[in-house]
């Protein structure tokens, strides 16, 4: 049977944003398949070099609407770290139960997501139910239920009340509750475990050679959680574990994010009952000296890295901002191969894309109009040519 | 048939959605909505127009006497907010010294003109 292209993007009502597939089938099988990503540049990160560290916080956490505490606070740890300045505990505990919270709403989304995408409804509506608890315990704290903006360099802008910290802890039991019925479930539901079984299988060996990080690293038995190897935070204060999972596939990966919940939950619970006393920040200088940093943040999705350049001035000289997704994208190429074609939704959502914090920039032959791959070395070979004082 | 039972358990309960119109969303009060600037305690120090942004607030002429730590001062300019164009970062209220500037938990800002501003 002669092999067919199913190009799909970027431009399409079933996708969420933007992305072109290629995929090269067989009948009912994949072959190939080509992604081309970038149709959602925003220049965020040249942006972010015009202002200060002031304003460059809340510009940093529309990056990504559902991971937006996790760039602001690698920004600001990053920052923190040239300017030499300690955050006080209780804004290190604060900034712990933010970004839990936003890693317990985010793997909620996410289950909901891949439940509508395998036609299983009734957990969608259910999870986005339970995800509402979170969200208005977050909305509550800072004021907004997706940009919360509680980081600021030296600390967090506004200080939790024990009113606050009453009604998240309120909270909490019910949504154990609801966690431990989505465990149960997500392993014994039949519905479940025909759809995503050995679908989307990647083996442990795959998974270090494509660089995964996050629960789709850890799903392939890989133990490796930036919270419990390089602790930030107060990580290293609270009770928990790396869960991992041998399975590989969409399976496994599932039951990593309902089991994360779990983790996050043991650890908002001990960051609210023992949230030290004290100031919520201290004072930051306003221009960084000189440095380079390279600042890791377990967001949701995965191990973000910030790469910061300061120049002894009130804003940075260059961030680079490495998302998860973008670690992530190659291995879907390989999971998908040799799978069904309707399974393709929820292969490429087992990863949890988010494509518009992934887009970079692609560079353009100006003769021939020839766009391609370039190597790490040909781009700091080109960047040396261009600014030769820098080598 | 955890999935079944808790569906039957469902059909019996009531809806949990808000019927938006009908019923009001709590609104939390540390929410993040409308900028109100209370022009009687500012004093026309621009910290809120600088750390913006959105670079929504400008400011304009607004002469007045004022008071600040014991001190007579003459202010010579005050803030006016496009509200449209605001983010609601908050950054305005963390940074003014005098409280004056804040977000209030207002959630409706509705309006068909896209330069509203905001000048008291």
């Amino acid at each position: 049977m002669p092999e067919v292209v199913v190009s799909i993007g970027p431009h399409h009502p079933a996708l969420k944003e933007p992305v072109n597939f290629k995929i090269i089938a067989d009948g009912e099988k994949i072959v190939r398949l080509e992604l081309d990503l970038s149709y959602n540049h925003r220049g965020v990160e040249k942006a972010a070099e015009q202002r200060d560290f002031i304003r460059v916080l809340p510009l940093l956490e529309r990056v990504c609407g559902i991971c937006s505490h996790s760039h602001s606070t690698a920004f600001a740890q990053g920052i923190e770290e040239i300017m030499q300045i300690e955050i006080p505990p209780r804004a290190r505990y604060i900034r712990t139960i933010i970004a839990e919270l936003e890693r317990m709403h985010s793997h909620l989304l996410w289950l909901g997501v891949a439940a509508h995408l395998i036609g299983f409804n009734t957990l969608f509506m259910w999870t986005w139910r339970d995800r509402e608890a979170v969200q208005d315990t977050v909305e509550e704290m800072s004021g907004n239920r997706v940009h919360y903006n509680m980081n600021e360099i030296g600390g967090v802008r506004c200080d939790l009340t024990p009113a606050q910290v009453n009604a998240a802890l309120a909270r909490l039991p019910n949504l154990e509750e609801r966690v431990n019925k989505y465990v149960d479930m997500v392993n014994y539901e039949e519905t479940m475990l025909l759809r995503f079984r050995g679908v989307g299988r990647l083996s442990k060996e795959e998974a270090l050679r494509y660089g995964t990080v996050g629960p789709t690293a850890r799903a392939s038995g890989i133990d490796y959680d930036t919270r419990k190897d390089d602790p930030y935070l107060a990580y290293a204060d609270a009770p928990w574990n790396v869960v991992t999972d041998t399975n590989g596939d969409v399976y496994g990966r599932t039951r990593v994010r309902v089991w994360e919940i779990q983790e996050s939950l043991r650890i908002v619970r001990y960051c609210l009952e023992n949230l030290p006393e004290g100031a919520i920040r201290v004072p930051a200088p306003k221009n960084a000296p000189k440095g380079e940093i390279l600042s890791r943040y377990e967001a949701p999705r995965g191990e973000l890295a910030h790469f910061i350049r300061t120049n002894g001035t009130d804003r940075v000289e260059r961030v680079d901002i490495r998302t998860p997704t973008l670690a992530n994208w190659t291995s879907v190429a390989m999971c998908l191969v040799n799978q069904n074609l309707a399974d393709i939704p929820v292969i490429v959502a087992a990863i949890d894309p988010c494509l518009s914090c992934t887009s970079r920039i692609t560079l353009v032959e100006n003769q021939t109009k020839k766009a391609g791959v370039i190597s790490f070395d040909e781009l700091i070979r080109r960047y040396r040519s261009r600014n030769p004082e820098e080598v | 048939m955890s999935v079944l039972g808790e569906m039957f358990e469902n059909f019996l309960s009531r809806p949990i959605t808000i019927l938006y119109p009908k019923e009001k969303v709590p609104i939390p009060a540390a929410f993040r909505g409308r900028v109100a600037i209370a022009d009687d305690k500012c004093i026309g120090c621009s910290k809120c127009s600088l750390v913006c942004p959105a670079q929504v607030i400008t400011m304009i002429d607004g002469p007045r006497d004022v008071e600040f730590k014991g001190k007579n001062l003459a202010r010579k300019k005050r803030p006016q907010v496009k509200l449209f164009k605001c983010i609601r970062c908050g950054l305005c209220e963390r940074h003014c010294p005098t409280g004056a500037i804040v977000l209030k938990n207002e959630l409706s800002c509705s309006g068909t003109d896209g330069e509203i501003v905001l000048t008291e």
